[in-house]
């Protein structure tokens, strides 16, 4: 975003960038910026904290008045509170051990919809198919024999990255559907240490990897496990 | 946590080694007291609106998403895996802050909110947005912005 807020400006738009890496904002030499030490993806701090959303923004907007020359970077202060565990905490469904994946969205269901009662949205929905579709695509994926993808404009390869990326937001619903504020480490460990989905997706990975498919393997490889959860081996 | 210190290894050396695009201006565009301006959001987390096309990989495009779109209808398509989408899922205001800028032009904080935002694909290589940056920009001063807040994700 450095980049693009740069070229912006010098298309006539006064701007400011929130950074996330202040190395990449130092490089682009922003006009104005305001750097937040926050976990990438979070550009405001805290979810469901407003107050904490708008000091963020009174800074980042703030250095319209204050910034006298280009290239001002400032840093905000604060921590966000929310990168810290919650003690205690537990998604709010448990899972039996051992479930087969389509079982296991089964079951994570009622919690999934008292997430969208509760918060009176979802953020699933990228592929268009219906959960009890997701289970057939995902394995699918483990053999390497993609079927065709239903959805227009999407290759069987995108359309598998997206079912992943469906899946996982299905399930960080359910696990936080009680309302809870737990840190996203520990959604993470639950998902990809607790969940038949977190190690179907590690099956995924790897079986993408092994593919002489480039599409599936360029997806496999980059796009389903995050780097930081690669099981090596 | 995103003191580089903080990021796990892979993802941190290949963010220290982005080849960030240097360029030799160093533009700063004045305007009105902050009271008086119109915020607009442009967003890298390649936004879309439910059943739209996910934004794909090199994309290099943008998408509008409109300030009264209700936040149900809006999905996030980045193809990184390698940042939360947690806090996403629980407050769409962590990544497109609609609400906390209506707020600050409520209490005339801000002069006012954009009726449209900007988003595009943050991975795809900034020095293939040109025609964006250009379209972007046509789009906010049509609308008569004068503070766009660029939004990471």
């Amino acid at each position: 975003m450095s980049a693009l807020g740069l070229m912006l400006e010098a298309r006539g738009i006064p701007t400011v960038v929130v950074g996330l890496i202040r190395l990449h904002m130092e490089k682009v030499k922003v006009p104005r910026g305001l750097w937040v030490p926050f976990e990438l993806g979070r550009p405001l701090g805290e979810p469901e904290d407003a107050a904490f959303q708008t000091r963020v923004l009174r800074a980042a907007l703030g250095l319209f008045a204050t910034a006298r020359a280009p290239s001002t970077i400032v840093d905000f202060a604060e921590e966000a509170p929310g990168r810290l565990p919650l003690p205690g905490w537990r998604p709010a469904v448990t899972l039996a051990p051992g479930l087969a994946l389509a079982d296991e969205i089964r079951a994570l269901a009622p919690a999934q919809a008292a997430h969208v009662q509760r918060r009176r949205r979802s953020t699933v929905g990228l592929t268009g198919l219906a959960p009890a579709d997701w289970a057939g695509h995902l394995t699918a994926g483990l053999s390497g024999a993609l079927p065709a993808s239903p959805r227009p404009g999407l290759s069987p390869a995108q359309l598998l990255k997206f079912c992943a990326d469906d899946l996982k937001a299905f399930y960080s619903e359910a696990a936080q559907s009680d309302g809870a504020r737990p840190s996203s480490r520990q959604v993470d460990d639950w998902f990809w240490n607790e969940t038949t989905a977190g190690r179907t997706l590690q099956a995924i990975r790897k079986a993408a990897l092994a593919s002489d498919q480039a599409g599936l393997k360029a997806v496999g490889g980059n796009l389903i496990v995050p780097g930081a959860r690669v099981v090596a081996g | 946590m995103a003191r580089l210190d903080d990021i796990n290894p892979a993802t941190r050396q290949r963010l220290i080694d982005l080849d960030c695009p240097s360029f030799d201006i160093q533009p700063f565009v004045d305007g009105p007291p902050l009271d008086r301006r119109k915020v607009a959001i442009v967003s890298s987390a390649a936004l879309i609106g439910r059943g739209e096309l996910p934004f794909l990989p090199g994309a290099a495009d943008f998408r509008t998403v409109p300030n009264d779109r209700p936040a149900s209808d809006i999905l996030m398509s980045h193809i990184s895996v390698n940042f939360d989408r947690h806090g996403w899922v629980r407050d769409p205001n962590l990544v497109l802050p609609r609400d906390r800028l209506a707020e600050l032009a409520a209490e005339g904080a801000i002069g006012g909110v954009a009726d449209t935002h900007f988003t595009v694909m943050g991975s795809t290589d900034p020095r293939e947005m040109t025609a964006t940056a250009d379209a972007i920009a046509a789009g906010l001063k049509a609308e008569g912005v004068t503070a766009a807040l660029l939004l990471p994700v």
